[in-house]
């Protein structure tokens, strides 16, 4: 009975612990920035580059990429949408905007995140949630007491999808390829042999 | 005793994991205000929509909307309750009122360019609607009351560019549930953006009834808004309607320059003008109107002070002064809370 109690409370505990973030750090600007520097051993300039150039041609739905191609640094935009849960039922009520930047040498890469900017949404005539806004406040930007605890709900989510894009970026330079599952074929049953 | 122990323990585990997996498409959403009016003539001079009860602490509505999108295809409900929901919004049924549907409605997106709609919708005209939550001031301008509040109908959105769009739709009457003599007004929508930050909608509904009246006519309407800096947006809205054989109709224009002090606190003033076009011959009537309101936020709460100054130099509105007697002018201070979730 104890040992279930204590399964238990680690069940919980771990979905506590796995929302706990590092913060964002700041850069010389003054601005938020989610920074990495990986080294790539034995792999070189013109393959990191091509690599990166694939992950941003592959995922040209959630990063639009800025610089033109063959430029030393990549930038890209992107946006990571907030939900506003209600209940179990949630919908969107904001995206933070930000910059895409990487930059490849022989044997390493480096990329960050920054300029990240919140936007709100409202709800149109038509029951859509849409930008009421097209110019964002930058995150760095303390807002007043009122709304504290929603801005650093948002500063907390932008963390922890800066981290999941930085994942997947260096999946992709990693040149991760996952492999097609196997499809099993279903079993039949042969009515020839009886 | 212990086997209830463990099934419990077990399945508030699986629970708590489960939830965390899942990301439920369905979506929630809606508002509740309320609000308290005061004419300075203590009487119900101001008569546009919403915010009507003098020296009354009163309701507006609770409004609940559902949104589910699988691949191409979504829906919109959204159902009102209250004043400003059911009698001040629509026109009753012959049923009687007991709740109003503000959109249902499918949609399906063929292509990321081209989607199309059918149900019933909040209208594309006008750059007010019957939401508080989407609007900057509580009450509301005489565009807004005169024209449409809701479409039903079928339509075609396909989307040249970011830039521009083009929607071309067939209606029902306006804010009628039925049409009784056929599906017959066509309406479009022109959308162009210009330059990042500002959009403008050229809009245009035609509508016909056999025996004329509400919405048998054109209405050519602007619908535009530019967010010239972070903190100043500039809105605009003029609109002009003419009746059919010759029963009237209206034209109007609304600006709106809003200035965000700060991402909570905001000053919004809208000034109106208004004209009433005679019917048969008969002469014109116009209305000015000046409103300012505040928006202070605080989450998904917005606290609206608002004071308006409204002047009927042609005594279209009936206007009166405490005593009773008519008069050219009308003012009004209200407090409006409004929550948006």
């Amino acid at each position: 009975m104890k040992f279930l109690f204590g399964l238990s409370f680690l069940v919980f505990a771990v979905n506590l612990c796995f929302g706990q973030d590092q913060p964002l750090a700041y850069d010389e600007r003054g601005k938020l920035i989610h920074y990495e520097v990986v080294e790539m051993n034995g792999i070189t300039k013109a393959q990191l580059d091509a690599r990166a150039e694939k992950f941003f041609k592959k995922s040209a739905k959630m990063l639009k990429l800025k610089s033109a191609a063959g430029d030393s640094l990549m930038q890209a935009a992107g946006k990571i949408v907030i939900t506003k849960t209600a209940l179990v039922l949630s919908h969107p009520s904001g995206e933070v905007q930000y910059n895409f930047y990487a930059e490849a040498k022989d044997a390493k890469y480096r990329f960050w995140l920054t300029d990240y900017e919140f936007i709100p949404y409202q709800r149109d005539r038509y029951g859509n949630f849409v930008p009421s806004t097209v110019i964002g406040v930058p995150l760095e930007r303390k807002p007043g007491k009122l709304n504290a605890g929603e801005w650093e709900a948002y500063l907390k989510y932008a963390t922890s999808q800066s981290r999941v894009i930085a994942g997947q970026f260096k999946d992709a330079m990693n040149a991760k390829q996952e492999q097609a599952p196997k499809t099993k074929s279903p079993e039949t049953i042969s009515t020839k042999k009886w | 005793m212990k086997l209830k122990s463990l099934l419990t323990l077990a399945t508030l585990s699986i629970a708590s994991a489960t939830y965390a997996q899942e990301a439920s498409p369905l979506q929630l959403s809606g508002s509740v205000d309320t609000y308290f009016k005061y004419d300075f003539a203590k009487q119900p001079n101001i008569k546009t929509y919403f915010a009507n009860e003098q020296n009354s602490v009163s309701i507006g509505m609770i409004d609940l909307a559902l949104k589910k999108t699988t691949g191409k295809a979504s829906f919109v409900g959204e159902l009102s309750f209250g004043p400003r929901g059911q009698a001040q919004s629509i026109v009753p049924s012959a049923d009687g009122e007991s709740f109003h549907i503000q959109n249902l409605y499918v949609n399906y997106a063929f292509t990321d360019k081209f989607s199309m709609a059918a149900g019933y919708m909040g209208t594309f005209v006008g750059y007010e609607v019957i939401s508080p939550a989407a609007n900057f001031n509580y009450s509301t301008s005489y565009l807004f009351g005169a024209g449409p509040f809701q479409n039903a109908g079928i339509k075609g959105t396909y989307a040249f560019s970011d830039k521009v769009s083009l929607m071309v739709g067939l209606f029902n009457d306006w804010n009628a549930y039925q049409d009784l003599n056929g599906v017959s007004s066509v309406g479009g929508q022109l959308m162009v953006a210009p330059v990042e930050g500002w959009t403008a909608y050229i809009n245009v509904l035609n509508g016909f009834h056999s025996g004329g009246g509400y919405g048998s006519g054109t209405i050519v309407d602007l619908t535009t808004a530019y967010q010239i800096t972070e903190k100043f947006k500039l809105g605009l809205n003029a609109a002009d309607y003419s009746a059919s054989d010759d029963a009237g109709g209206y034209t109007g224009a609304a600006l709106y320059p809003q200035y965000a002090f700060t991402p909570s606190v905001a000053l919004g003033l809208r000034g109106e003008y208004f004209n009433i076009k005679g019917a048969a011959g008969a002469a014109d009537a116009a209305v000015t109107s000046v409103t300012l309101s505040g928006n202070l936020k605080a989450g998904g709460l917005t606290f609206i002070p608002e004071v308006r100054f409204d002047n009927d130099k042609d005594l279209s509105q009936s206007f009166m002064k405490s005593s009773g007697a008519f008069t050219k002018s009308a003012s009004q201070f209200s407090l409006a809370a409004v929550y948006a979730f």
